[in-house]
């Protein structure tokens, strides 16, 4: 079974979109997540990445994120619940904890863990949905004249981590499969097996990169392909929201308090800039082609690569 | 059936540890009132003075924040600016807030200071480049006598200063115990001379970043010093002296002493709140105080 997470080629705009414009619009809604506090806002970004996810048909990897980034957040309002004890507004008194004194849990500190759990939700789909939509290849091209053993780490990461993942899955299948009357299968025996088959994975990998000349430098990328005629979109939405962001931190967009009481600003500037940056999620929104229009049009040089099964069989059946 | 019923048993016995320790929802009951200061330059410029009912749950800092607008540092621990007046750097010195509670420097964070109601909590922006450390101040009178914590502890040889002593601290409420009681707040009356022997007292010999008492003898006069430690002014030889400091970070030892008798006296006779609020320390001379450090810089 593929990992969520995993790339997935459609015929959509993100994906159809040069890395750099997809890279620029996605991590325009990270940056928004990690320049603002208030929550509004960030509901925004929230709201941007997983409409930008479904509208580029990673429905899953939004699913699967969005239920981590929950998890995530929980984790943190706990943690930060318990461990920062600053606030006016008491909600229980826990006494004396050992290593972290005396705990109150105050009101604050529950929403300032939920602002930062929130960001952190934030982030987590938006990686999810560059994951699953940005082809890990496409960016090693556009990174390798600049930091080859970056990029292809990175790439490597990328693509083995839902190999590690599928494996874990394939494994848990397993174990489930060899009946009820069978012990069960604990965590640490399949980590290490999965251990084991990773670092087999990573040696082959490491002799077909040797093999393939990988260790010499960078040859210049020949066969560069065009931009994608999406690229200025994201570009122009990922600037758009990074100056919107910018101008709106500059007039207090950001009016969020959490201590010593909690004060969330809604001013025109918050609300405005919230809109925005929700909005920006529409970006990947797929205009229907024109009837018109025939189909060797549809998106220039990538047509060939991405096409859908069922584009091929509407061309097969007009033929 | 029986993991529930485990679960169950698990929960109760957990909410029964809770209560047990003192936890509950909400901030809790009133645990009475507390005098919440704030100043600055030493106590001379007064920005705040309100009583206030505490909760269970109030620390210094939730009390603090509750009536000003304070900015925080270091997660929350550290005051940074009350009512927009930060710490900083004026002409090369050093200003920063500090606090008392019960006229006694906190050994910990304002965050972690947890009130029991009744206390007089003291907070003063201050230069501190002599010295962060002043140990106790004789301005929250009368405490640190009065929470009935500690026995208190009268050491005197003059007769009609001792008696002035005595009755300023049964007419606080305070009983003075007899004998030397240990871990007892001490009071030392007496002239200079008779008082120097005493360790504690020694230290104002010492100087400020040593006692906290920005004051000196010499000879048969008292000086006074000025926020940078320096002296700025010898008073009359019949000026008093009401200080408190501490020794090794132990209980405060107040020292009502000066050059003569009479001195002694005088400072005897000055240990009301008239005299005392709000100051660090006091030099008395005919019946007026003289808050100390003096302004000299």
């Amino acid at each position: 079974m593929k990992s969520p997470f995993a790339y997935q080629p459609r015929p959509r705009p993100l994906q159809l979109a040069s890395p750099g414009a997809a890279v620029a619009y996605l991590g325009a809604i990270v940056a928004v997540a990690f320049l603002y506090s208030s929550p509004v806002v960030l509901f925004a970004a929230g709201a941007a990445a997983v409409l930008a996810g479904r509208l580029a048909g990673a429905d899953r990897a939004v699913r699967v994120a969005l239920r981590m980034g929950v998890a995530l957040a929980l984790l943190i309002v706990v943690v930060n619940a318990l461990v920062v004890s600053r606030g006016e507004t008491v909600l229980a008194r826990l006494g004396e904890w050992p290593l972290l004194g005396q705990v109150d849990v105050t009101f604050e500190a529950i929403v300032a863990g939920l602002s930062g759990g929130l960001r952190a939700a934030v982030t987590l789909v938006a990686a999810a949905v560059y994951s699953s939509c940005v082809d890990p290849d496409r960016v090693l091209r556009v990174l390798r004249p600049l930091a080859g053993r970056s990029a292809l780490t990175a790439t490597l990461v990328s693509r083995m981590v839902p190999v590690a993942a599928a494996d874990a899955s394939r494994l848990r299948d397993a174990s489930r499969l060899r009946g009820p009357g069978a012990a069960p299968v604990g965590k640490a025996p399949l980590a290490r097996r999965l251990l084991a088959g990773s670092l087999d994975r990573a040696v082959d990998v490491a002799a077909t990169l040797e093999l393939r000349g990988y260790s010499l430098d960078a040859p210049r990328a020949r066969n560069r392909r065009a931009r994608s005629r999406y690229d200025r979109r994201f570009y122009a939405v990922a600037a758009l929201v990074l100056v919107a962001a910018i101008a709106g931190k500059a007039l207090g967009a950001d009016d969020f308090q959490t201590y010593p009481s909690v004060e969330i600003g809604l001013g025109p500037a918050t609300l405005a800039l919230a809109a925005l940056v929700a909005l920006s999620g529409l970006a990947p929104l797929r205009r229907r082609p024109r009837r018109s229009q025939p189909a060797s049009h549809v998106d220039g040089p990538q047509r060939g690569l991405y096409r859908s099964k069922s584009s091929r069989r509407q061309e097969v059946a007009r033929v | 059936m029986t993991g529930r019923r485990g679960t169950a048993v698990a929960t109760a016995l957990l909410l029964a540890a809770l209560a047990a320790a003192g936890c509950g929802l909400g901030p809790g009951a009133d645990v009475g009132d507390v005098r919440l200061t704030v100043t600055r330059e030493f106590g001379a410029v007064p920005v705040l003075d309100r009583s206030l009912a505490a909760k269970e749950s109030d620390t210094v800092m939730r009390l603090l924040e509750g009536e000003a607008d304070v900015e925080t540092r270091y997660g929350g621990g550290y005051v940074h600016s009350i009512d927009g007046v930060a710490e900083e750097q004026r002409d090369g010195d050093p200003y920063d807030w500090f606090f008392y509670v019960d006229g006694v420097e906190s050994p910990i964070g304002a965050a972690e200071y947890e009130l029991d109601g009744g206390e007089r909590v003291w907070w003063d922006y201050r230069d501190w480049s002599t010295t962060n450390h002043v140990p106790a101040v004789v301005g929250s009178w009368p405490a640190p006598f009065a929470d009935e914590q500690h026995p208190v502890a009268v050491e005197c040889d003059l007769k009609p200063a001792c008696g002035a002593v005595r009755q300023a601290l049964e007419g606080e409420g305070v009983d003075v115990a007899s004998g030397e009681p240990e871990k007892a707040i001490r009071v030392l009356v007496g002239t200079w001379d008779q008082l120097r022997g005493d360790p504690a007292a020694r230290l104002i010999e010492e100087g400020p970043a040593e006692s906290g008492v920005y004051a000196d003898f010499d000879g048969s006069e008292l000086v006074g010093l000025d926020e940078g430690g320096a002296p700025a002014r010898s008073f009359a030889p019949d000026t008093g002296l009401v200080a408190a400091t501490s020794r090794y970070g132990g209980l405060p030892v107040w020292v009502v002493t000066g050059a003569t008798p009479a001195a002694v006296r005088g400072a005897a006779e000055a240990l009301d709140t008239e005299h005392l609020r709000d100051h660090y320390a006091v030099a008395v001379e005919n019946g007026k105080s003289t808050p100390l450090p003096l302004e000299g810089r």
